[in-house]
C-alpha cells in the first residue's frame, strides 16, 4: 500500500480499528484473511474515467488501498514524432486527449515555433485562442456529463454530452473535423472561419447558458449532489505543491495558478480572465469552480468574437515545412486546459525532426499519486465520483 | 440539508414538454460541413504524380500507383495516388501539400463496402459517390506547406551593366542557396525532363545539406560543364518542377551555379577521384571534332574511361557557340575556361587552330584514331533573302558574335535593325546596344521579328532585360525589302504579320499589307537561325553514310552513324542547346566505349 | 532572475545557463549536486512545483539528460534544471522526498529509459509497459519500425514507386549509367 495513505486529510479521524495494522509504514493486508476483497474498477467500467483501471482492495464498501494501472492506450506518441517531420506531428499530437485535443495541438505548434523564433501572426493568434476556448467549453460540457454520470444522474449528462455536439458541429464548421480538429499547424492556422461562424457560435454561447440555468438547478444546487461531493477528495493547500496538483483541482484548493493569467499565451493577455478559486478543496467546490469557469469560457469566447480582427494573415511565412529545421535547442511550452497545467517539452537537435517531445498533461499526478491517495477511506460507490472530480484523462498519462 | 437545494431540480420539469435535439430522420444524410474532411478526390488533369502526398502522409497510407490512362509525360509521372483508408486518419494534410491543388476532399463521410480492399482505393479513377462533390475540405490559399516562393537573385542594374560586358547574374550566396534547396521537395518530376537526365533532387540535396563536394560529384556523373550550364542553361527541367503549379519552380540552373561556383579548380581531381586515371584504356585513341559542349563532354567521359582523347577545334579557343555565341555579360569566358581547363588535367590535348576538312582531313583521322566523334554545330548564318539583303552592311548574327568574342573590331552603326525575335536575336541586339552606348553613348538598335510579344521565342527575361539596356523590340512586323540609297542602307520596310504558323502548324506567315512601318538602319543583322557546315564529309564518305531526310546525319541511340567509327551529336543532330550537347556527348561516349570494347 | 543564476553559480558547478524566454530558463549542473540545489529552489527560492522530470537521450555523447522542471509562483518564472548522467548503468537519486510525485516520473524513465533510481518507492513495478520484453523503448536505439514490421502483419497486396524512377523506366530506359572511372590499379 502506499506510504502516501493517510486519514488526515479526510476531514475526520476514521475508526482505525477495522483498518489493516500498518508497520513501517506498509498496511499489512493478508488477503487470504478474508477480511479483504480485491476488485478492479476498469478498465471497462462506466464509471472510470476513459481507458484505464484502479485496482482496490475493499474492506466491506471502504477502499483500504488503490493504484492506478494504465497502458491499454499507449500509442507512443512521443516516440512517433522522434521519427516524423516536424510538419508531421500535429496529426498525432491531437489524439493525446479525446475531449480537448487542441491544447495539445497548440502545445506542439508553439513549441516549434518558439524554437524555431517564429512569431504568428495577430489573426492567427485570435483563431487559435477561439478554437482553445471553444475546447474548454466542450471538455467541460463532457466533464459535466462525467460527474453527474458518476453520481447516477444520467439525464444530465445526456443535455451536456448533447450541448457539446453542437460546439462540435461548430468544431466541424471551423476547421473540418468534429473530435480531433487539427486545426493548428505550425506559423498559424489552417484556415478562417467560415460566413456566418460567429453568429452561429453567438446562438451557441446564449443556448449553453440556458442549458446551464438547468444544471445549475438539477445538479450545482441538488441538494443529493451537495452530500454526494462534499467531503469527497479533499486536497489541501500543502499537497497542491506536494503533488504537482495544477488547474481547478489546485484553483479549488486555493492556488490561484491559471496558465492563461499567469503565462498568458496566444491573446489571452489582451482579455479578461480572472482567476476563479475556492479554499474548499473537495469535490463539490471542484465541481462548482468548473462550472463557473465554463461560463466564463462562455464569456470569453463572446468576447473573442467581438475582438477579433476579421482580416489578417492566418500563417506566418514559413519555409519548406516538409524539409523543415529547427535550430538545436530545448523548450517548454503550456496552456491551460481544462484539467490544468498542460505543456509540451521539446528539444530540437538541428535536424528535420524533434529529437525528443513529452507531453506533460495534468492527469499524470492526479489520475496516479493524488487518486492512489484520495481513494482510500472513501466508499466504492464513490471512487467515479471522484475520478471524475479529478479529472482524469488517462491517454495524458500514457500519450 | 436546505429545503431549496431538495426543491431546485424540480424546477426543470418543463424540459419534458421541449423538442429533443436529437436528429429523427436516420435515412437522409447529414451532410457534413461545407470545410469538412470527408473523402479523398482527385482532379486527375491537374495531379502530376509527383507522390508528394505520399511522402507526407505520416501514417503511410498513400501509396503511389500506375493508373490506366495516365500517360509518363514531361512533368507529370503517371502515377496517382492510392489511399489506404484502413490507416488514414483524414488529417488532410496530403491535401495542404499538393502543389497542384488537385487533391481535395468531399464533404462526405459515410461509405459501406462488403470488402475490406475497397477501402483501398485511388481517387479520381475509381467511381465514387462523392467524387463529383462541390464542397469539403481544399488547402486554403493563405497557407504555405510547401514554399512557393524563389529566393531572388541579385542583378546588376541597367545602367550599371549596359556599357560593358560584366556578368549580369551575381549568383546565389551560401545562405541563399540552402534557403532556396530547402523549397526542393525531391519528387524527381525534373530528372526526366532534362536532356542530360541529372541527379536534381541529389545535388540539390547536396546543397541542403552544405555537402558541396558531393554535390559537385553528382553534377559531374552527368555534366562535365557545370559553370556554363550553370549560367545559361535553357533550364527546361524548371519547367516540370512541381512547385512550377502553384509559384515559382525552384532555381535549379542557379543553384547548378552556385556549387561549380564555390569550388576552385584546383580540388576538382582530388573531390572527383579523377586523380590516377589509367593511362590508356586498351591503348586506344578517340578524336573529337569541335571543342563545344557536345565534344568536350564527350572528350570529358571518354578521358575518365581512361580513352586517350584529342580534340581538334577550327577556332583559337574552346566552348564551341557556348563562347562565341553567347555573350559575355552572361557566360564570361573565364568560366568556360574553368570546365574546359579541368578537362585538359585529365590528359585531353586540344589542338585549335585546326579545321578538319581543311588542316586535316576526316580520313586522316578515321586511320589514326579508333573512332571519331564529330559535333561541330551551327556556325553558318541563314538569310532573309529579302531584296537588299545581300549589302555588305547585313550581317548574320552569329558572325558577328563571334568577331566580338575574338576581339575583332565592329564597325558599329549609328543606328541598327535586327531581324530575329529568339535568344540569339537578343544576344546580338544586347551585344550591339552595349558597342553603341561604348562608341556614342546612346542606344539605337531595334530587334523587329514576325512573332507577336506573347509569342516571341526569346525568354522573357531576355525581352526585358534588353528594353532595360535601351533597346527597342518591335514584334509582329515582317521585313519586306532593305531600302538601298545611294549604295547605302536607309532602312527596313515592314509590314504586319497576323500570324507565322498556318492551320496545319507550317511556318506560313500571313502579313496585312496595308499596316507598313520602316525602320530607320544603316546596318541590318539577320539573326533567324543557323545552318550546319558539313563540309569536312568527303565524298567517299558521304556515299556511305545514311543521312535523314532532313539532311542530318542518321544516328542510333548512342548517336552512332551507319559508318560504326563515327559518332555524331550536338546541335548538329538535337538541340540545339548547351545542355542536348552535353547529354549526346555522354551516351557518344558511352557508346564509343561499348563499340571499342566489342571490337 | 540574473541574481538567482548568481546565487545558483555560487552554490553549485553551474555548466550552462540559457534562456529561451523571459519565463523559461534552464540550467545545467553536477549530478552530485543536483539534490541540493533542487531543495533549494524548492524551500528558499520559491520554485515549489515539480511540473515534470523527464530524460533525452544523447546516444551519441552516451549521456542522459535529465530535466526537471521547476515553476515559482510568484514570479511565473519556469527553471528547467539539466542534468546530464552516464547512459551506461544510468542511476540516478530519487527526488521523492522532494515532491511526493516524483517516484511516478522515475517509474517511468526506469520503464521507458532505463534509468534506475534507487530509492525511489515502486521503481521498478511496470508502468505502461505491462509485460514488455525488448529494451526500454524510449531508448533512441530502439527500431520502433522494425519492431512494428517483426511484431505486426502489413497488409498484404501493397506496392508504390518512386515517380523519378517510374519515369526513367517509361521515357529514357535507355540512357546509360554515368560512367565508372577507370583509375590505376583498380
Ligand atoms: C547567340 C547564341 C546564344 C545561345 N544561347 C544559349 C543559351 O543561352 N543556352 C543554351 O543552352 N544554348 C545557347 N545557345 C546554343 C548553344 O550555344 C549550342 O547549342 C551549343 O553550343 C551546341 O554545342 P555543340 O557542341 O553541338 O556545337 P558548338 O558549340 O557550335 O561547337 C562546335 C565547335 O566545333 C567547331 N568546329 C566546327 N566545324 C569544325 C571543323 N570542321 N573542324 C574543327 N572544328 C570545327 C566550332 O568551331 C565549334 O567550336 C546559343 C547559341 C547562340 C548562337
Ligand atoms: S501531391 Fe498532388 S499532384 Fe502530387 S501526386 Fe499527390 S495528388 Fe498528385
Ligand atoms: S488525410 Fe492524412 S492520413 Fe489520410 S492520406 Fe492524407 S496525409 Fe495520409
Amino acid at each position: 500500500m502506499s506510504n502516501l495513505s493517510s486519514s488526515k486529510y479526510r476531514g475526520y479521524e476514521a475508526d482505525r480499528s477495522k483498518y489493516p495494522e500498518m508497520k513501517n509504514g506498509k498496511a499489512v493486508i493478508d488477503l487470504d484473511s478474508h477480511k479483504y476483497t480485491k476488485i478492479w474498477q476498469g478498465p471497462q467500467h462506466p464509471g472510470v474515467t476513459g481507458n484505464m483501471s484502479v485496482e482496490l482492495i475493499v474492506n466491506g464498501d471502504e477502499i483500504v488501498w488503490a493504484k492506478t494501472h494504465v497502458g491499454y492506450l499507449h500509442r507512443a506518441f512521443e516516440k512517433l514524432m522522434e521519427r516524423r517531420k516536424y510538419i508531421q506531428c500535429f496529426p498525432l499530437v491531437c489524439r493525446i486527449c479525446v475531449p480537448e485535443p487542441d491544447t495539445n495541438e497548440y502545445c506542439v505548434s508553439a513549441a516549434m515555433e518558439d524554437l524555431a523564433g517564429i512569431t504568428v501572426p495577430e489573426k492567427a493568434q485570435w483563431l487559435r485562442t477561439l478554437n482553445l476556448e471553444m475546447s474548454r467549453i466542450g471538455s467541460y460540457l463532457m466533464w459535466l456529463g462525467g460527474q453527474a454520470g458518476s453520481l447516477g444522474m444520467g439525464a444530465i449528462a445526456q443535455w451536456t454530452v448533447g450541448m457539446r455536439d453542437f460546439w462540435l458541429d461548430l468544431f466541424e464548421e471551423m476547421t473540418g473535423g468534429r473530435v480531433y480538429h487539427m486545426y493548428m499547424i505550425p506559423g498559424g492556422v489552417r484556415k478562417d472561419l467560415p460566413d456566418g461562424f460567429k453568429e452561429r457560435a453567438r446562438d451557441l454561447i446564449i443556448r449553453t447558458r440556458r442549458l446551464l440555468s438547468d444544471v445549475e438547478n438539477t445538479f450545482i444546487s441538488n441538494a443529493l449532489v451537495k452530500s454526494r461531493l462534499q467531503g469527497l477528495g479533499i486536497i489541501t493547500p500543502e499537497m497542491v505543491d506536494e503533488f504537482g496538483i495544477v488547474g481547478p483541482n489546485a484553483r479549488a484548493a486555493g492556488r490561484g495558478y491559471d496558465i492563461r493569467i499567469n503565462n498568458p499565451y496566444v491573446k489571452y493577455d489582451e482579455l479578461d480572465v480572472k482567476m476563479i478559486t475556492s479554499t474548499v478543496g473537495d469535490a463539490y467546490a471542484r465541481a462548482q469552480l468548473r462550472y463557473n469557469d465554463l461560463h466564463q469560457s462562455l464569456d470569453l469566447v463572446s468576447e473573442i468574437l467581438d475582438r477579433m480582427p476579421e482580416e489578417g494573415a492566418i500563417q506566418a511565412e514559413m519555409p519548406n515545412l516538409v524539409n523543415w529545421k529547427i535550430p538545436p535547442g530545448q523548450t517548454y511550452v503550456k496552456a491551460e486546459s481544462t484539467r490544468g497545467e498542460h505543456g509540451f517539452y521539446m528539444v530540437s537537435d538541428g535536424s528535420e525532426k524533434p529529437r525528443r517531445v513529452f507531453a506533460r498533461g495534468a492527469s499524470y499526478t492526479h489520475a496516479i499519486s493524488v487518486l492512489e491517495k484520495l481513494a482510500v477511506n472513501i466508499s466504492i460507490s464513490d471512487l467515479a465520483g471522484l475520478m471524475v472530480s479529478l479529472h482524469t484523462c488517462p491517454p495524458e498519462i500514457e500519450r | 440539508m436546505k429545503l431549496k437545494d431538495v426543491l431546485s431540480p424540480l424546477r426543470v420539469w418543463e424540459r419534458a414538454a421541449q423538442k429533443p435535439w436529437t436528429i429523427k430522420d436516420p435515412i437522409n444524410d447529414r451532410p457534413g460541413a461545407d470545410n469538412y474532411r470527408g473523402f479523398h478526390k482527385n482532379d486527375f488533369s491537374k495531379c502530376i504524380g509527383c507522390g508528394t502526398c505520399e511522402e507526407i502522409c505520416q501514417n503511410d497510407a498513400i501509396d503511389i500507383v500506375p493508373v490506366e490512362g495516365q500517360e509518363t509525360v514531361d512533368g507529370d509521372s503517371g502515377l496517382r495516388p492510392m489511399i489506404d483508408y484502413g490507416r488514414c486518419c483524414w488529417c488532410a494534410l496530403c491535401v495542404d501539400v499538393c502543389p497542384t491543388g488537385s487533391l481535395t476532399m468531399s464533404n462526405d463521410y459515410t461509405w459501406i463496402a462488403d470488402d475490406p480492399e475497397d477501402y483501398r482505393f485511388v481517387p479520381g479513377a475509381d467511381k465514387t459517390k462523392w467524387q463529383d462533390s462541390t464542397v469539403g475540405y481544399t488547402r486554403s490559399p493563405d497557407i504555405q506547406i510547401l514554399d512557393y516562393n524563389r529566393v531572388d537573385m541579385l542583378e546588376i542594374k541597367p545602367e550599371d551593366r549596359d556599357k560593358s560586358f560584366i556578368e549580369i547574374v551575381k549568383g546565389y550566396n551560401k545562405e541563399q542557396a540552402i534557403k532556396e534547396a530547402e523549397r526542393c521537395i525531391q519528387c524527381g518530376l525534373c530528372t526526366a525532363t532534362c536532356p542530360a537526365h541529372m541527379d536534381i533532387p541529389g545535388y540539390i540535396a547536396a546543397i541542403r545539406d552544405d555537402d558541396l563536394d558531393q554535390a559537385l560529384r553528382i553534377l559531374y556523373e552527368t555534366n562535365p560543364m557545370p559553370e556554363i550550364c550553370g549560367r545559361i542553361c535553357t533550364h527546361k527541367c524548371e519547367t516540370a518542377c512541381a512547385l512550377h503549379n502553384n509559384g515559382d519552380p525552384l532555381a535549379i540552373r542557379w543553384l547548378k551555379r552556385y556549387i561549380a561556383d564555390q569550388i576552385p579548380a584546383d580540388k576538382y581531381q582530388e573531390i572527383l577521384g579523377t586523380a590516377h586515371l589509367v593511362d590508356e584504356q586498351l591503348n586506344r585513341k578517340v578524336a573529337v571534332i569541335g571543342a563545344g559542349p557536345a565534344g568536350v563532354s564527350a572528350a570529358y567521359y571518354l578521358a575518365i574511361m581512361g580513352y586517350k582523347t584529342k580534340i581538334y577545334e577550327a577556332l583559337p579557343a574552346s566552348g564551341g557557340m557556348a563562347r562565341y555565341g553567347i555573350p559575355e555579360y552572361r557566360l564570361p569566358y573565364d568560366q568556360i575556361d574553368k570546365d574546359v581547363e579541368y578537362l585538359k588535367t585529365l590528359g585531353v590535348e586540344i589542338q585549335y587552330n585546326t579545321r578538319i576538312g581543311e588542316d586535316i582531313t576526316l580520313e586522316e583521322l578515321h586511320r589514326e584514331y579508333d573512332a571519331v566523334f564529330a559535333g561541330t554545330g551551327l556556325h553558318l548564318g541563314r538569310s532573309t533573302r529579302v531584296p537588299g539583303s545581300d549589302h555588305s552592311r547585313v550581317y548574320f548574327a552569329t558572325d558577328m558574335l563571334r568577331e566580338v568574342t575574338l576581339g575583332n573590331e565592329i564597325d558599329v552603326a549609328e543606328n541598327i535593325v535586327v531581324i530575329g525575335g529568339g535568344n540569339v536575336a537578343m544576344d546580338i541586339t544586347r551585344t550591339l546596344a552595349r558597342l553603341q552606348n561604348q562608341k556614342y553613348g546612346k542606344v539605337q538598335v531595334l530587334a523587329t521579328c514576325l512573332e507577336a510579344e506573347e509569342v516571341m521565342p526569346a525568354d522573357l527575361e531576355e525581352i526585358v532585360e534588353a528594353r532595360e539596356e535601351n533597346a527597342v523590340i518591335e514584334p509582329a512586323w515582317g521585313p519586306k525589302e532593305i531600302e538601298i540609297k545611294n549604295g547605302k542602307i536607309t532602312g527596313l520596310h515592314v509590314s504586319k504579320c497576323l500570324s507565322v504558323f498556318d492551320e496545319d502548324g507550317r511556318f506560313n506567315p500571313r502579313f496585312d499589307e496595308e499596316q507598313k512601318k520602316f525602320f530607320k538602319a544603316d546596318m541590318i543583322v539577320e539573326s533567324i537561325g543557323q545552318g550546319m557546315d558539313l563540309s569536312y564529309l568527303t565524298e567517299e564518305i558521304k556515299a556511305e553514310l545514311k543521312m535523314t531526310p532532313r539532311g542530318r546525319i542518321e544516328v542510333n541511340d548512342k548517336f552512332q552513324s551507319n559508318l560504326k567509327w563515327l559518332f555524331v551529336g550536338g546541335d548538329i543532330i538535337e538541340g540545339p542547346d548547351v545542355i542536348h550537347g552535353i547529354a549526346n556527348g555522354y551516351v557518344a561516349a558511352r557508346g564509343i566505349d561499348s563499340y571499342l570494347n566489342s571490337k | 532572475m540574473e541574481q538567482l543564476i548568481k546565487k545558483i553559480k555560487g552554490m553549485v558547478h553551474l555548466r550552462a545557463y540559457g534562456k529561451q524566454r523571459d519565463d523559461l530558463h534552464f540550467v545545467t549542473v553536477d549530478k552530485a549536486q543536483l539534490e541540493m540545489i533542487l531543495a533549494h529552489l524548492k524551500n528558499y527560492e520559491g520554485f515549489t512545483h515539480l511540473a515534470f522530470l523527464q530524460a533525452v537521450d544523447l546516444l551519441e555523447e552516451g549521456k542522459f539528460r535529465l530535466i526537471y522542471m521547476l515553476y515559482n509562483y510568484s514570479t511565473n518564472v519556469n527553471l528547467g534544471v539539466n542534468v546530464l548522467i552516464d547512459r551506461d548503468n544510468a542511476e540516478m537519486n530519487s527526488i521523492h522526498k522532494l515532491w511526493a510525485h516524483g517516484w511516478q516520473y522515475q517509474r517511468e524513465l526506469h520503464e521507458l529509459f532505463g534509468i534506475d533510481f534507487p530509492d525511489s518507492p515502486r521503481v521498478h513495478e511496470s508502468f505502461v509497459l505491462e509485460g514488455w520484453e525488448e529494451m526500454p523503448p524510449m531508448r533512441r536505439d530502439f527500431d520502433t519500425l522494425e519492431y512494428s514490421n517483426r511484431t505486426f502483419y502489413q497488409r498484404p497486396g501493397r506496392s508504390t514507386n518512386d515517380p523519378a524512377e517510374y519515369m526513367k523506366e517509361k521515357i529514357y530506359k535507355n540512357y546509360p549509367a554515368a560512367p565508372v572511372i577507370r583509375r590505376d590499379n583498380e
